[in-house]
């Protein structure tokens, strides 16, 4: 069995946030992940973060697998704390042959990342608590580009089957005796059979392509979706935009 | 006989780089019927089965589904005749789930929402798919998916089926399965079949009719008519299902067999009609003609 790196794996789950309506559930987290990124000081950054926690928290996705996605966006944003104290200017934390610390940077390198942190927390109970093909639905709903839409969920659907097909080839390598080497064969092979896998989607491609004629597709394919708002689906866009209005009130007034 | 659903008339197609891939290949099939069409690898069978629905346009000849020209048929139209079913089912399930699937061919048909509903669930109770309609297609096995695919296109009702492979690399209980899903349907709704396999054994249960494919027809008949014509087989390393070849076997050695099985069914029926008129028992033995016979057989299947 294949582990596919599935975001909503966790989506068949019961919690208010997977009983929310999820067109309302994105535009609401969309809205209050715009605000949380525009807060301009640390305390309301910790306050934007302490209530995406909350939001996880309601949205009952265990904590693994929240950390396990956490953890990549984060390794982006380790380098601003690092690179951030020494490249502002302000007042001096300390000096080291020449290399300045100052107070501005590290106050600025924290926010940036705790904002980051913030707004990365707020996708899981967005995305991760619906199936990822009602949410593409969703976003049709929401009058986003049929085009957009299309290819959302034509690449949802294929890169299962593209994984599926690259550890195949991995293992075909694997099994006639390659190993991962820094050294430039080693590049080469692994060129070779990334284009391998381009070529290979091409001709897939056009496979799909002539199903897709065969059953009629018109470039403007439709699918049938089921959305109501109910009141508790109300209230929670109330809760969610609301702190995203209060904390853009207190950021600018 | 009933009308004819299918006829092509003198086909030609070339590739873009000029080598041909089909000449003057003609076929008729008549509503009902259920055509094998058999062929090497190479032999260009997939790209005739794609003329059968306009995907690709002959250079020479012509197609009529139904008596109507394809040519002259609406996109729509010749969808809602013909469908067809893919080698690979991911290539053939592109929606987000099984449920989209399936309705994605009678949205395009312009039914409205509440048909399409019962549309797709009338196809996946005849098809016993219940409970996969939120699955997506990686979540199912390979029979799974094999079999949402033939839902995928039934969900359009059409007239004519064209199936590319339907039981390759099926496990055994996946392939009957299918083989009795592809009967059904022709029995209950009377849908006319195109399939195009390597199954040989698989052929006795599905054939009404064969044509062999190699660039251009190069025979038709029964299953019977096909099986028994030893140089067109050898010439186009076509085979015979296995036990017709162990009838042949038996035969050799003094089985009084008149009637050589085509599948297990003719073959248990067979045997009994020879031990009843034998007396309770079956008669074998080993001449010196047996060993004769037994070469002959060998380099009769022998693609060297």
């Amino acid at each position: 069995m294949v582990n596919y790196p599935e975001i909503d794996k966790y989506s068949s789950l019961d919690s208010p946030m997977h009983r929310f309506d999820p067109r309302a559930k994105i535009v609401a987290f969309i809205i209050l992940i715009f605000a949380v990124v525009l807060v301009p000081n640390l305390k309301l950054a910790f306050i934007a973060l302490i209530g995406a926690i909350l939001f996880l928290i309601a949205s009952k996705l265990p904590l693994r697998f929240a950390l396990q996605h956490i953890k990549w966006v984060f390794l982006f944003v380790v380098p601003f704390i690092i690179i951030m104290p020494f490249t502002v200017s302000g007042t001096e934390i300390f000096n080291f042959h020449g290399l300045t610390m100052t107070y501005e940077g590290l106050e600025y390198g924290i926010l940036v990342a705790v904002r980051a942190l913030s707004a990365v927390i707020l996708v899981l109970p967005m995305i991760a608590t619906t199936r990822f093909d009602v949410t593409i639905k969703a976003l049709g709903e929401l009058k986003m580009p049929n085009m957009l839409v299309q290819m959302f969920m034509f690449t949802y659907r294929y890169i299962f089957v593209f994984v599926v097909e690259f550890q195949r080839t991995w293992r075909a390598m694997a099994a006639r005796g390659f190993q991962l080497k820094t050294n430039l064969y080693a590049l080469k092979t692994i060129g070779r059979a990334l284009g391998m896998l381009f070529v290979r989607s091409y001709e897939r491609g056009d496979r799909v392509y002539q199903a897709l004629r065969a059953r009629g597709y018109t470039a403007k394919p439709k699918t049938l979706v089921e959305f109501k708002m109910r009141a508790s689906d109300y209230v929670w866009t109330v809760v969610i935009i609301g702190f995203a209005v209060s904390l853009l009130i207190v950021s600018f007034a | 006989m009933n009308q004819e659903a299918i006829t092509v008339k003198n086909l030609s197609y070339k590739y873009p780089d000029g080598t041909k891939a089909l000449e003057d290949v003609n076929m008729e099939v008549y509503e009902g019927e259920r055509i094998v069409l058999v062929g090497p690898n190479g032999a260009g069978k997939t790209t005739f089965m794609l003329h059968l629905n306009g995907t690709l346009r002959g250079s020479e000849g012509q197609i009529e589904i139904f008596g109507k020209n394809l040519e002259k048929m609406k996109r729509e139209e010749i969808v809602k005749e013909v469908g067809m079913v893919f080698q690979d089912p991911d290539d053939q399930l592109f929606m987000p789930t099984i449920f989209d699937d399936i309705a994605f061919g009678p949205i395009n048909l312009g039914l409205k929402e509440d048909e399409v509903r019962e549309r797709v669930e009338k196809t996946i109770l005849s098809l016993g798919l219940s409970g996969y309609e939120d699955k997506s297609p990686h979540h199912l096995s390979f029979g799974e998916k094999k079999k949402a695919s033939l839902a995928a296109v039934m969900a359009m009702e059409p007239r004519i089926l064209v199936l590319d492979e339907p039981t390759a690399n099926l496990d055994p209980r996946s392939r009957a399965e299918l083989i009795g899903i592809i009967n059904e349907l022709n029995e209950r709704e009377g849908i006319t079949m195109v399939i195009v396999t390597h199954d040989v054994n698989a052929i006795p249960e599905l054939a009404d009719r064969i044509y062999a494919l190699n660039r251009t027809m190069i025979g038709t008949g029964t299953p019977r008519d096909i099986f028994f014509n030893g140089a067109l087989l050898k010439q186009n390393k076509l085979d015979v299902p296995d036990v017709f070849k162990l009838f042949e076997v038996l035969r050799a050695f003094g089985l009084n067999c008149e009637k050589l099985p085509l599948s297990l069914d003719e073959a248990v029926s067979g045997l009994a009609k020879i031990i009843e008129t034998e007396g309770g028992h079956i008669h074998l033995h080993i001449h010196e003609h047996t060993h004769d016979e037994i070469g002959e057989w060998r380099s009769k299947y022998e693609h060297h």
